[in-house]
């Protein structure tokens, strides 16, 4: 993992949830922008997870790479189904279901930041 | 409040589709755990990873199941959100009570802790979205 680009990812995606729960509470459904900025989320997310798998590839070392390989593809599929499925049925609601997955991937790339290097909690 | 002379409503639509979108996060949270917990070391706690994958495949079915809708769907949906409301009480207590029992962690372990006790809560929303949109509802 690179710290910066993790944390990027995780910057990215909490304006993700924010604008998804503002969007909701102003009863109105994900505008365009905000569908755009879902994509770039996955994008970064996306060359991340392909920065890291092409490392573990190399021999980088992780203590958990099961684990890690499973966070790394699960990380990246998530805002597409969202994606689709908030713009299958556009409503306030569909704001929230977009907001769930950042959520996600936010979540995801904290826990992979601690599976990288372990010592980061110790 | 356009809908309610209609038999049933829909689980899927509305504030459903939250409810779709995070039983679809934690179908595959709980299942993708389980898989790599039973292929790489179920030695070590076979009761844990074996919940793990029960947990994986409640939330597989909840999610499919609301996210369907039909009359048949919603019967198959409770089902698996009270195996889910019993699964997440019986785990989290017994995990806290005889921490032994459960040296490895599932999704239920502690009512949810590492999962910010969604995994308690949704639950219980799931069986009140079930009950809002159940059939007949007076509104």
């Amino acid at each position: 993992m690179i710290s910066w680009l993790a944390y990027t990812v995780i910057a990215l995606a909490g304006v993700s949830v924010v604008w998804g729960l503002v969007t909701a509470v102003a009863n109105k459904p994900p505008g365009k922008a905000q569908l755009i900025y879902a994509g770039l989320v996955e994008l970064v997310t996306l060359v991340q997870s392909v920065i890291a798998g092409v490392r573990l590839a190399l021999g980088a070392s992780v203590p958990e790479t099961a684990t890690t390989i499973g966070y790394l593809i699960g990380i990246v599929i998530l805002i597409p189904i969202a994606w689709f499925w908030a713009n299958n049925e556009r409503t306030r609601f569909s704001g929230v279901v977009l907001a769930v997955a950042a959520m996600a991937v936010l979540a995801m790339t904290l826990r992979l930041l601690v599976l990288w290097t372990p010592t980061i909690l110790q | 409040m356009n809908e309610q002379r209609a038999p049933v409503r829909p689980t899927n639509t509305g504030p459903g589709r939250i409810l779709v979108a995070v039983y679809g996060l934690f179908a595959i949270a709980a299942c993708s755990r389980a898989g790599v917990q039973l292929a790489t070391r179920f030695h070590e706690a076979p009761l844990a990873y074996l919940l793990s994958a029960v947990a994986g495949v409640v939330y597989l079915v909840a999610t499919f199941t609301l996210a369907q809708g039909s009359q048949t769907s919603r019967r198959l949906a409770l089902v698996a959100i009270l195996i889910e409301l019993v699964g997440v009480l019986t785990v989290g207590t017994a995990s806290l009570v005889d921490p032994a029992a459960f040296p490895r962690a599932t999704v239920w372990s502690s009512y949810g802790i590492g999962y910010g006790f969604v995994p308690l809560v949704l639950p219980f929303l799931g069986l009140f979205w079930l009950w809002r949109t159940r059939a007949s509802s007076v509104e």
